[in-house]
Parts: C-alpha cells; structure tokens; sequence
C-alpha cells in the first residue's frame, strides 16, 4: 500500500516505511481561550535525532504529550509510522512503537529499580492473568526474557549496582539513567525525550549524548525537548525551534545558530 | 549429561514451574495436620479467618498493588453467597457446581461496577464503593422473593463430603485450601508482568498512570482487573460461607464486612497476600476474644468492645506501622542496622 | 398521586435535606482546610444528640443541655484531630481518612457501652408535635431542622466571608503555602476546621433528635449521606455541598413516598450515584482554580 497522501506542510506521506517517522500537521492546543501550540507543522525523519527547543512556555512539552496520546490536540493530525494518532489512546501510540521519558522522570516509586525496568518490556509481552497467575511455562520464558533483558541494559548504563534499589535510593542521575532504560526496554522505534539533560553534571552530560549517538546509530528515531540550546546543538541533527507555541524555524543547528529572527526572540537573551 | 541429571534437572525445572512459596509449603503441612490436635470451636474460628482472609487477598491485589482503595468486597462477597445458595436451592445444583459459578457471577458483576468507577480516583472510589454495597444491601432486602428478604434463606445444601469427617472439618480443609491457592495465585500474580502492570497504576503508592500508558499498559484495564479478580476471591469465600453455615442474611454483607476486611489488610499490610492472612487471624481472633472474655469480665453489651478495639487498633497500625505487621521483619531489620552505624 | 403525598414527601425532603447538608458542610469544613475527609462527622452528630438526651434526662433545661453536649462533643473532635490525625502529618488521603474510621469505630464502642443499644429521643423544641397545611402533616421539629440549617449556612457565609479567623481558614484551604508565609498556624486552623465540624455535627444531632431518634450506630448511615451531600456539591463549593444534600434529602424522602415500599432506599442510592458517576466533579462548575 502506497498510497501518497498530499499533506497541509506541503510534505507527503506515504504509508509502508518510506517518507518520516512522525509528522505534524497543523497542529494546534487551546486551553479555554489560551493557545498552547499554534499550527505547529514539520516532520522526524527516519534515523534522527531532532531537538524542540524554545523558552519555557514555549509549548514544547504539550507537543510531547500529544505525541505520546497524553493529551488530545484541539486542532490538527498527528501521523506516526502512516497511521493517524492524535485520536488514539496512548497505550496504543506505545504499542505502534513509541515512548516517553518525562522531564521528571516518574519512575514507580512501589518498585524496585530492576522491576521498573522490567515494566518497559510490557509493551512487546503479552503474559496475561492466567499466565502470571499459574506460572504457566510460556509466561515463566517470558518472565526470564524480560529480566534478562532488564539486568543487561542496566549493565550497559552502568547501573548494575542499584537493581534491588527502590528509586527514593538513587541519586538524580541514576533515576534519569533508569528512566531511559526503562524506555529502552520498550524497544520504541522512537523515543521521545523532554528536558533529558536537566540537573546533570558535565560528565554525565557528555556520557547522555554518546548514548544517544549510539542509539540513533542502531536506527532509534529520537525526539526531545529541552532548552539547554548548547548540548543540542551539538548532538541534534536537526532543530525545531518553538516559540509561543509557534515553530519559529527549523533546520540543521548551524543554520539555526545563524537565523536571525532565532537570534533576535531566542538565542540572543 | 547422564540420565540421572536430565530426570533431576527436569524434576527441577518442573517444580519451578510450579514453584510455591516455601512459606506457603509449611502452610499447607500445619493446615492438614491441624484438625489432628485442634476442636470444633478452634476449627470454626480458623474457618472464619479462612474466609475473611481469601476476601482480604483480593483487596490485596486491588489496594495493595492497584492502588485502588475499595469499601465494596462487601457486595461480591453476598453475591457469591446468595448465587450459590440460589443455584442450590432453586436449581437444584451440586453446591460443588454451583460454587464456581457462584464465583464467576460475582467477577462479571464486577466488570460494569469497576467500569462505571474506577475512572475515578482516590478515596472517593472508597465513598463509591461504600454506596454501591449499601444499594445492595437495601436490594437484597427488599427483593425478598429471590432473597427470602431481611430474613435471607435457610436450608442451604452442605458441600457433599466423605463422612469419615466431622463437617467443620471438611470446611475447614476446604477453606484453607482455596486460602492457600488464593495466596499461591497472588503471590505469583505481584511478581509478574500483570503486578507490575498493577502496581504501575497505583497512584497511591507511587505508580504513574502517565508513564503506565506510554510503557503500552492500558490503565483501565488493569484497574478493572484488579477489580474483577478481589471480586471473584471474595464470591469463593461468599460462596463457602453459604454452605459452611447452610444460613445466610443480608446484613452479614453489609458495610461492616468491607470496612472489617480493609482492617484486616491495613493492619496485616496491604501490599503483601500474607498480610491478608495475618490481619484476618489477629482481627478475628482479637473479636472471639473479645466477645467470649470481656462481657464476663468487664460487663457491658455485647459487641461494644470489639467496635473500640477495632477503632484502636486501626489507629494504632495506621500511625506506627503504617505497612502492617508484616513489615515487622523489615523494620526490625533496618532498625538493627541502623543501631550499628 | 396526590398532592398531599407529593407535598408531604417535598416537605420531608428537605428536613432531611437540610439535615444532610450540614452533614455535608461538616465535611466539607474538614476537608477544605484539612484535605482529610472526616468519616467521623456522623459521629459528631449522634454524639450531640445523645448527650442532649442524657442531659436533659439529668435535669438540665434543653438550651443548657445542647450547649454542654456540644462542648463535650468539640472536644472529642479536638482529640481526633490532636492525637490521631495530627501525628500521621504527611500522610496519605486515604490514611487519614482510615485514621477517622477507627476514631468513628471506637466513638461508636464507646457510646454503645455508656448509652447501650436502644434508641433514644428527645421531645419537640416547643413542645407541638405536628403541623398540618394543605393536607401535610409536617413534623413540629420540622421548621427547627431547617431553621437550624439555614442559621448554620448563614453563619458560615458570614465567618468564612467577613471575620479574620474566617478568611485565614479559607486561605488554608486554598492557598497553604502563602497562607504559612504570611504567618497564619495551619496546624491551628486545622485544629479549628475539626472543632468547628464537631460542633455543627453536635447542632445538628441535637436539633434532629426530636425527629429521627438516636442511637449508638446512626453515625454510618448518616456520615455516608452527608459524603453522597459532599461528593455531588464537589467538596469545592459550600453551595453545591448545601445542593447535593437537599438532593440527597429529596430523592430519599421522594422515593419513600412514591415508590413501592422496600425498593425506595436501593432506588434513590442508585439515582443519586448515577448523578455522582455523570458529574464525578460536583453539580456547580468549579469556581476556578484547579481542584
């Protein structure tokens, strides 16, 4: 199936892999009068990683959320992967292949470090009650999979020490680090990040950012959100810039360095 | 690898598979041995633990993992019971028959109940609850034709049993058995793909509905699951109680038993299926204590002591040991530790 | 139908009505500055009217005997909120809410050891056991009822509206941080917010007794309407509180009199929680901040 569709940006999707990964069409967030995002329209290629930046307010993280089926955009389509989801429930947003780490992280406070990874294999299992409940073999393979896969993405970020941990126990830097592995094991073809470079120290920033290149050089898709302009320009590939929920520009981060109207609401303060 | 090692490493792969908790192990040895050395009286206390227990296990699950605070095993707790005495008396069914059905009629009628509810949040699904089983109280007196009314229904057939047995025996072993099946399930149900799901939507304790949705859980779903399965526990233990006392009436189902069994589970801890049996035993027991021990000693009506204890007691665990007794071993432990840094 | 039933059952509907909205307005009182929801309040009110009753029994005239019930009552909801829900600060809503059950628990043992089971009443304020107009018979303690409600919604208005203490109650409620920046004890407050429900609760139990009869376990089914009051007004807005409990009041009085016996208090819970599940945010638009 291939059918091209002609799109209000003026770029066409085609269903079936080709064309990007998620589009914006016009979209559009008002809360009673306030306009939140105002006609926000560009595409995430295939591959990238593309950074929303913007002053706060900007109404980037709204967009997250609309992408992730948090919220219900007032105007406007949402398209990943060829199928329109800004109607969909968010689960099922998650279950075509994408997933968020929030600014705050929200690790699951009643489990372990080791089970909340774990909880982000949930999408690609399907052990049911009657399973579970009667330690059925299939469920009990499943089970050890998914634990398997758990302890070694925390090995790869280094978190081997802290699996027993509840998150009240670990350092700001160790839940972001479990947040994204939590994210990791959903295996998403996207991966949607808002503000991942909050409160981290310069070591831990340079160790985020080569992650993220390894991750796009395994074929992730990511998109994040933050407004340390300095780290993004050095790890996007491309940038979008917000402003009053407005896109105000978007390109390759030299280019935006160098855009004035950029210059003169943004970067300049 | 030789014969011997490929049967013992299949023996164990096999007893994985089936893996139950140790505890549960003893558990079940201490029960069957029990009847031995214990009388009638004791057996009939040890059944009511029993059967407050296996309801608790399902608030275990619906509270203690979900998150979902819920004043209303009650309601599924009368529909096991009248399902079954009904299905016995006017049906004519084996009790044994009718028992599961029992159970699985009070599941369905969970399902619309915890769909119309459980989008909302917080207590006020306990305040919900609550009115829920109050509008069945008033319905199960009222449609007394069905329900033989305030006066409920007598003569309910007793579980066919092999007569070497005194009845309460049978009861007793029947009742421990589902219990220790019912611990067994919830005990495998929390440490699986399903209780982190679980434990994921309960905002209560710490979960992120946010999160659980983009992970791909489906809240309501899980919500609602949780929901259904307190509720067939609670129509198994409803359903035994038909036939073990052979007479039920409507105001055993009232409010008093939902508010009697989130006792047992703040107090033995909402978090662990153990709890449910060690908040039933001491609530139970404390109750049988009362009621024999204090109108002879300290004078006064009947039932006045029990309700100030129960009121002390749920204070008293809510402000010192908020996550029951049974994170006594945990508390102890860590207090240890901390006294020698 | 007649009129005279229908009129009979409206008139019913709202004694009990003003009856389960100051139920509800006790709890909202709570709620509001506290964020607990006191499932003790309908103790409160069977305390009032008890002590009422044993008072008088003892010889003090009615005024003198309402005033003392209600002291003793006040205290015991000092001693809830000093010894039970002021040391389990920090904890979660349906901890504390548990916290008063237990209180309600023991209050009620309590009550049944002093006081026994029977029930207990007390005679009309003035003495007229009834009214007729327009083929009704109203109850004499019946105008009392609703005077006393409307005195209670009048009085509150004017507290929570115009004096000091008032206004930093209400500044607990809506704005605790501010409100501890500018000096104002939210430990005092809240302590207050408990004194006050226990001492509208006690009003009301005294007031009602002469209608309804009292006894050891008329709390539950009393703090269950005044929540069913509460949840439909919102627990945000006193009118809707005040609203949901005429509500409450009218489909319990409209269906006992209109629908077949037996049937009517199933009927009217049911009614009332669709109500509650189509509007789960109260029957009055919120006023505007985010609940």
């Amino acid at each position: 199936m291939n059918a091209r569709l002609e799109m209000r940006s003026g770029v066409t999707v085609s269903r079936g892999g080709h064309g990007p990964l998620l589009e914006y069409v016009g979209v559009t967030m008002s809360y009673g009068g306030l306009l939140a995002v105002k006609d926000v329209s560009f595409a995430v290629e295939r591959g990238e990683i593309l950074c929303i930046i913007g002053p706060n307010g900007a109404g980037k993280t709204t967009l997250l959320r609309m992408t992730s089926g948090l919220l219900r955009p007032s105007g406007g389509q949402i398209w990943f992967e060829g199928l329109r989801i800004d109607a969909m429930p968010a689960y099922r947003i998650a279950a075509l292949g994408s997933t968020q780490v929030f600014q705050d992280i929200q690790l699951f406070a009643n489990m372990t470090v080791l089970d909340n990874v774990m909880a982000g294999a949930h999408v690609w299992t399907d052990g049911g009650l009657l399973g579970t409940a009667l330690r059925l073999g299939p469920a009990v393979d499943e089970e050890r999979r998914i634990r398997r896969a758990a302890v070694d993405q925390l090995a790869l970020l280094g978190l081997s020490g802290v699996l027993e941990e509840y998150p009240s126990e670990l350092s700001w830097g160790e839940q972001k680090l479990v947040g994204l592995a939590r994210a990791l094991l959903c295996r998403p073809t996207l991966l949607l990040l808002d503000e991942p470079y909050g409160g981290l120290d310069t070591a831990d920033i340079e160790r985020l950012s080569t992650t993220l290149r390894t991750l796009k050089s395994e074929g992730m898709t990511i998109l994040m959100v933050e407004h340390l302009t300095d780290i993004v320009m050095d790890v996007a590939d491309r940038v979008v810039v917000l402003h009053y929920g407005e896109k105000l520009a978007e390109g390759a981060p030299d280019t935006i360095r160098e855009d004035e109207r950029v210059i003169a609401t943004y970067l300049g303060e | 690898m030789s014969v011997i090692s490929t049967t013992k490493s299949r023996v164990a792969s096999a007893y994985r598979l089936l893996r139950v908790p140790r505890p549960a192990l003893v558990l079940l040895a201490v029960v069957a041995v029990l009847p031995l050395v214990g009388n009638p009286y004791v057996l009939s206390v040890l059944i009511n633990i029993g059967l407050y227990a296996i309801v608790a296990m399902g608030l275990v699950l619906l509270t203690g993992l979900a998150g979902q605070v819920s004043l209303g095993q009650g309601v599924f707790y009368g529909t096991g019971a009248y399902a079954s005495a009904l299905l016995c008396l006017r049906l004519g069914l084996s009790p044994w028959l009718a028992m599961p059905i029992a159970a699985a009629a009070s599941g369905l009628l969970a399902v619309p109940i915890g769909r119309a509810i459980l989008r909302l949040r917080g207590i006020i699904v306990a305040g919900v609850t609550l009115t829920v089983n109050m509008v069945f109280y008033y319905l199960t007196i009222s449609v007394s034709d069905l329900t033989g009314g305030a006066t409920g229904l007598v003569q309910i057939p007793r579980l066919p049993y092999p007569k070497v047995l005194p009845y309460t025996t049978f009861v007793f072993y029947v009742t421990w058995l589902l219990l220790i099946v019912a611990l067994i399930l919830s005990c495998n149900i929390a440490a699986s793909r399903v209780g982190r799901a679980l434990k994921a939507v309960n905002l209560l304790g710490g979960g992120s509905e946010d999160t659980a949705q983009v992970l791909g859980m489906d809240v309501m779903h899980y919500k609602v699951l949780a929901f259904v399965v307190a509720a067939v526990f609670a129509g198994v233990a409803g359903s035994t109680y038909a036939h073990y006392t052979s007479v039920i009436e409507p105001h055993t189902f009232n409010v008093q038993t939902s508010v009697l069994v989130s006792i047992m589970v703040i107090v033995g801890g909402v978090t662990s299926p153990w709890g449910a049996i060690v908040g039933a035993a001491l609530i139970v027991g404390l109750t049988e204590f009362l009621r024999e021990v204090a109108p002879i000693i300290l004078g006064g009506p009947t039932g006045a002591y029990e309700l100030v204890a129960y009121g002390v007691v749920l204070v008293i665990s809510l402000l010192f040991l908020p996550a029951g007794l049974c994170s006594l071993p945990a508390r102890i432990e860590q207090w240890r530790k901390e006294r020698r840094i | 139908m007649e009129v005279s039933t229908v009129l009979q059952s409206l008139i019913s509907g709202l004694t009990l009505g003003c009856i389960y909205a100051a139920l509800g307005l006790g709890l909202f009182v709570v709620y509001g500055v506290t964020r607990v929801l006191n499932l003790a309040q309908g103790e409160f009110v069977m305390l009032g009217g008890m002590l009422t009753v044993s008072f008088c029994s003892m010889g003090v005239p009615l005024i003198g005997a309402i005033l003392l019930a209600v002291f003793v009552t006040v205290l015991s909801g000092a001693f809830l909120y000093l010894f039970i829900i002021r040391p389990a600060r920090g904890a979660s809503g349906s901890t504390l809410a548990f916290l008063t059950v237990g209180f309600a628990f023991a209050i009620e043992g309590i009550t049944l050891l002093v006081w026994g089971w029977e029930y207990r009443s007390l005679t009309n304020f003035l003495g007229s056991s009834s009214i007729h107009l327009w083929g009704a018979t109203i109850f004499g303690q019946a105008p009392w009822v609703v005077g006393m409600t409307v005195l209670m919604v009048v009085g509150l208005f004017f507290f929570f509206g115009r004096t000091m203490v008032g206004k930093a109650l209400r500044a607990c409620a809506d704005e605790p941080l501010g409100a501890r920046s500018v000096g104002i004890s939210i430990e005092r407050m809240a302590l207050l917010s408990f004194v006050m429900a226990a001492g509208l609760g006690a009003i009301a139990g005294a007031t009602i007794t002469p209608l309804t009869m009292t006894a050891y376990n008329v709390g539950i089914p009393l703090t269950i309407k005044g929540l069913l009051a509460a949840f439909l007004g919102g627990l945000h807005r006193a009118e809707g509180v005040i609203l949901g409990g005429l509500l409450v009041g009218l489909a319990e009085a409209l269906s006992a009199g209109l629908m077949p016996t037996g049937y009517h208090d199933a009927i009217a819970l049911a009614i009332l929680l669709a109500v509650f599940l189509a509007r789960p945010r109260g029957l009055l638009p919120s006023r505007g901040a985010a609940e």
